[in-house]
């Protein structure tokens, strides 16, 4: 039995899929892709602020204060995410992007903002900074691919 | 209770007190709802998993109902165990839930398979019959797949919520997705909506009913699971019996990322022998058996968040 081919939402791997022949349609079934994108995502940010804990405080502060992050990091997410939303109502009421629905447009400013965080941990004089690194080739190569796809026809708008 | 907005009075002082942000409160509703709207897909797991641990530690009544249950279900295993286990119905529950609000709101596509094709198909094509299945899985799920697919009406009837503002807003936001092939009616004590969906039965409709747990003061009859005492609402048999509509038993299991599995088991007939309560009983122990099979497989999909065995 022909097994269909997998189907994936981030430009980069439906552009590998294309070119061994597999489909290139945008999809949102694919658990590995989401778990991948959403502990990258919060890896990042988990790292950039971990970084502004001063040397000065004591081995169990900083735990408690590490510990603490991991919940702290969801809380700027979810007020990350309302804050996007009110920026892409006010877009959507001017006119401007009215045809890219709500959760494309998060997912434009959420990459945005980990980029922006990645830039930062790229600068930075430690081990982390090559994760800042691996992101920001990850993400430009996935423009690249994405950008490939709209010129060969392989990713047509969605609603 | 109140039938028409689906309330139930059996909010627990807490939840009073918490009012829209209990557990079962609005907040968390509507929360969803804009969360459905507003997360990339890629977004999901995380705040999933941060969301599971909330309600692990903040939902304890639901918690301690699962540890109860899965100490029936699977025997011998340690009670720290069966709270990791807890934390795993919980976070497919998430999931569960949240693809359920995603179907609802925003209309995207979701595969299923089938386990007993020709019984699914048997249950398109009946003129009258009821649907047993479970607190399992994404059964509103399952309910708009089962009428896009057959083209045909379903009446769920579910648990009155425990919050007004809850009730309305589950009731508009039915409303308001458009799942036109799917009726809801709630689960009332009172004989009226037996009667309705009597009627419904005798005039060829789809009714599709939870036989897994009693809640409040509705029609209930002792039987055995797991090899414990439990109580299986009794009005699914009682209508089989009256209408002599067959009991198709069909749950509904996640399987992946909005993947999902039908399972549809062979139909149980309710014979009337001239014995009500042999005939009822004898139903109520097919529905069991199947049960007992299902939970077995499916154990961390099963989300009745009650203790269902007597101690």
């Amino acid at each position: 039995m022909n097994e269909p081919s997998p189907q994936f939402y981030f430009a980069l791997p439906r552009l590998l899929a294309k070119m061994r022949g597999g489909d290139a349609s945008r999809a949102e079934r694919n658990a590995a892709e989401a778990w991948f994108g959403s502990l990258a995502i919060y890896t990042i940010s988990y790292l950039y602020f971990a970084a502004f804990v001063p040397d000065t405080w004591s081995w169990w502060m900083r735990a408690l204060f590490f510990i603490a992050l991991a919940f702290l990091v969801m809380l700027f997410w979810l007020v990350m995410l309302y804050l996007n939303s009110l920026i892409l109502k006010l877009l959507h009421r001017v006119n401007l992007v009215r045809s890219l629905p709500i959760r494309r447009g998060q997912s434009v400013l959420v990459a945005a903002t980990a980029t922006a965080m990645a830039v930062a941990l790229a600068q930075r004089d430690s081990i982390v900074s090559e994760l800042g690194a691996i992101w920001l080739i990850a993400t430009a190569l996935n423009l690249v691919a994405a950008v490939i796809l709209a010129f060969s026809n392989g990713d047509p708008a969605r609603p | 209770m109140n039938t028409e907005t689906g309330v139930a009075h059996g909010a627990t002082a807490t939840e009073d007190r918490l009012g829209r942000f209990a557990v079962k409160g609005v907040f968390w509703r509507k929360y969803l709802d804009w969360a459905v709207v507003n997360l990339p897909f890629f977004f999901y797991p995380v705040p999933l998993t941060f969301f599971t641990f909330f309600f692990f530690f903040f939902a304890a009544p639901a918690r301690r109902a699962i540890v109860a249950n899965l100490a029936v279900v699977l025997p011998g295993s340690s009670r720290l165990m069966n709270y990791l286990r807890a934390f795993r119905i919980l976070y497919n529950f998430a999931w569960t839930i949240s693809e359920a609000a995603i179907r609802r709101i925003l209309h995207e596509e979701f595969s299923y398979e089938i386990v007993g094709t020709e019984w699914l198909e048997e249950v398109g094509a009946a003129p009258g019959a009821i649907v047993l299945t479970a607190h399992m899985g994404s059964y509103d799920l399952g309910a708009a797949l089962f009428a896009e697919k057959f083209h045909r009406e379903i009446r769920i009837v579910r648990a009155p919520e425990p919050h007004p503002e809850t009730a309305e807003h589950l009731q508009a936001s039915l409303e308001r997705s458009g799942e036109s092939g799917v009726k809801v009616d709630y689960n009332t004590a009172g004989a009226l909506l037996s009667f309705d969906l009597l009627k419904a039965l005798r005039e060829g409709e789809i009714v599709s009913i939870q036989g897994d747990r009693v809640e409040g003061d509705i029609a209930q009859v002792a039987s055995r699971l797991f090899g414990a005492e439990t109580k299986i609402p009794i009005g699914p048999f009682v209508l089989s019996l009256v209408a002599q509509a067959p009991i198709y038993p069909l749950f509904i299991a996640r399987i992946g990322c909005r993947r999902y599995e039908i399972i549809v088991r062979q139909p149980i007939r309710v014979q009337a022998t001239g014995d009500r309560e042999a005939d009822i009983g004898k139903g109520v122990a097919e529905w069991c058996v199947i049960l007992e099979e299902i939970i077995a497989r499916h154990w961390d999909q099963w989300f009745a968040l009650v203790a269902i065995f007597a101690k």
